[in-house]
């Protein structure tokens, strides 16, 4: 079991914005689909792994505790909706039309 | 909108994926009016995979598939598995024989394209499509569906059978409470992916491709995953490499690891990033894999629908089989469809007929042989961790264990495999992973 605990300092550390160029949106200006539902719950939430385990690196804390969603990164894989642990996040699919548009998939 | 204007089909299809246009096709060459409901850009534009489809499967639909020159990109002509360790890696891949029987049995593709073109075959069905609308729920008479609401102004749409066809985030199925509950943490992965042009002569030279009508699909365990449950994948498209990786979300969550920081250290490996070096990145993405099989599979029916695809839970994750269980899904639901318009009868037990269709195929058979497969990973997470690594040290230690007495190097091998796991435990792996598989 050795493996077990493996070392996660190896991790590279990557830039998700510059990923994020090779993504094609069309975002929503009038309606954000994904909101936190109660800014207080993130204060409290010590962990914060949807810091870590969005793919598009969508959730950022601000000073205070709070957390904020760039919504228009979002490529809405849905992950947020099922991992949050505290279930704060109110999660919709974009209005037809919006969000994502993969060119190759 | 006045009642004698009501837009009104037969068939409604939510959502123009595999099974969505495989469906729609199916129903409008039966006599149907059919309009497939999708809410991207275009269809296509949501939807994302690894990876490859099974002729099997799009031949099932379009016996003239050949004819009509569906937009794919290499034939699968090697496939199989990578272990990798830490800095090293075993490949245990075939090629020539089966695997190059004609038609060859799979095709690496990129799903806006092909998805866009799968469309447009239901189109020249007679399917009629509506893009850039969101489904948003039902219309519901008598406690029947018998249509759709969505986000456009007006927007009800009716007909007597919908097929949801929504993919993994399954709102619409969990909202008819056919589907108990969301998505589970520990029965689905995330997968991420990078796709990486380089010129078709280059992937030719690196992955020992004759020419651009051969190609590989890897499938990668070990430290791809830094041994959590999950898998990286590897697929060579005409000038582009698919590479990715999944981790089941709760391990993902778990660990603290950002998606994209493991699909780097993935393409830093030694062993991977020669293989990639030079390429540029043509597009990132993510999209959840329900691999919960038989386990989750919401009720497949109800009056006046049908579920099907990854909407129901529809993947054997061992064989990376998904797609092609969508497509026959939803053609079996198209069937289901058209024998209800014939006997006029739109209740659950009118369209009951479509689990027996399932039933009679790989679909449900599989599904069920492999219920088993999530429980085994969830009691198995650290399965990834050691086999892979000790494959490596076993082999590697095998073939330059030159000048040293045999009885010591069998002693060491066997040796890395009883410090990372005790002999009984690693027997009992192997039994509960081949009883898992077997589906006892």
């Amino acid at each position: 079991m050795t493996e077990t605990n493996a070392p996660k300092n190896d991790l590279p550390e990557v830039y998700i914005d510059d990923i994020l160029m090779s993504l094609k949106y069309f975002a929503d200006e009038h309606e954000a689909h994904l909101k936190i539902i109660d800014p207080q719950v993130c204060v409290n939430c010590k962990e914060k792994p949807c810091i870590q385990f969005c793919p598009v690196g969508a959730y950022r804390t601000q000073d205070g505790g709070t957390v904020q969603i760039a919504f228009q990164s979002c490529v809405e894989c849905g992950t947020c909706r099922v991992m949050c642990p505290p279930a704060n996040v109110s999660w919709k699919l974009p209005r037809g039309g919006f969000g994502v548009a993969y060119k190759f998939g | 909108m006045d009642k004698n204007e009501k837009l009104e089909f037969d068939v409604i299809v939510v959502g123009a994926g595999l099974s969505g246009s495989a469906a729609a096709a199916i129903a409008a060459r039966g006599g149907l009016k059919v309009a497939i409901v999708e809410r991207g850009q275009n269809p296509g534009s949501k939807n994302y995979f690894g990876g490859a489809l099974y002729t099997h499967s799009l031949l099932e639909i379009y016996p003239d598939l050949w004819d009509r020159k569906p937009p794919l990109e290499r034939p699968v002509t090697e496939t199989g598995f990578w272990f990798l360790s830490k800095d090293g890696m075993v490949k245990t891949t075939v090629q020539g024989g089966k695997v190059n029987s004609q038609p060859i049995d799979a095709y690496v593709a990129l799903r806006a394209k092909f998805d866009a073109w799968w469309a447009e075959q239901a189109q020249k069905e007679g399917a009629f499509i509506i893009p850039k609308t969101l489904v948003v729920d039902f219309i519901r008479e008598n406690g029947k569906v018998v249509g759709v609401k969505t986000d456009r102004a007006q927007g009800e749409i009716y007909a007597p059978v919908v097929i949801i066809t929504e993919g993994v985030n399954n709102l619409l199925t969990q909202k008819l409470g056919l589907a108990k509950h969301d998505i589970q943490g520990d029965s689905a992965a995330l997968a991420v992916k990078q796709l990486i042009s380089l010129p078709a002569a280059t992937i030719n030279a690196r992955f020992g491709l004759t020419d651009n009508d051969h190609g590989v699909a890897m499938s990668v365990m070990g430290d791809v995953s830094m041994g959590l449950p999950g898998l990286g994948f590897m697929y060579t498209g005409v000038d582009c490499v698919s590479v990715g990786v999944g981790v089941t979300l709760e391990a993902l969550r778990e660990a603290h690891i950002k998606p994209y920081e493991l699909l780097q250290r993935y393409m830093n490996h030694p062993m991977i990033a020669p293989l990639l070096a030079g390429g540029r990145l043509m597009e990132y993405g993510a999209h959840i894999i329900p691999e919960g099989g038989w386990k989750d599979m919401p009720q497949l029916f109800t009056d006046g629908v049908l579920v099907a695809g990854d909407a129901a839970s529809m993947v054997n994750a061992l064989h990376w089989e998904g797609t092609n269980m969508a497509i026959v899904a939803g053609k079996c639901a198209a069937e289901t469809a058209i024998e209800a318009h014939q006997k006029k009868d739109f209740s659950a037990q009118g369209l009951s007929s479509y689990r027996a269709r399932l039933d009679q195929r790989f679909i449900m058979k599989d599904l069920h042989q492999y219920r088993n497969l999530s429980h085994f990973l969830k009691t198995h997470p650290d399965f990834m961790a050691i086999y892979p690594t000790f494959l490596n040290d076993a082999l590697g230690m095998f073939f330059t264990g030159f000048g040293k007495p045999k009885g010591q190097l069998y002693k060491d091998i066997l040796k890395s495999l009883t410090n990372r796991r005790p002999l009984l435990k690693a027997v009992g792996d192997i039994v509960a992973f081949g009883r898992t598989i077997i589906g006892i």
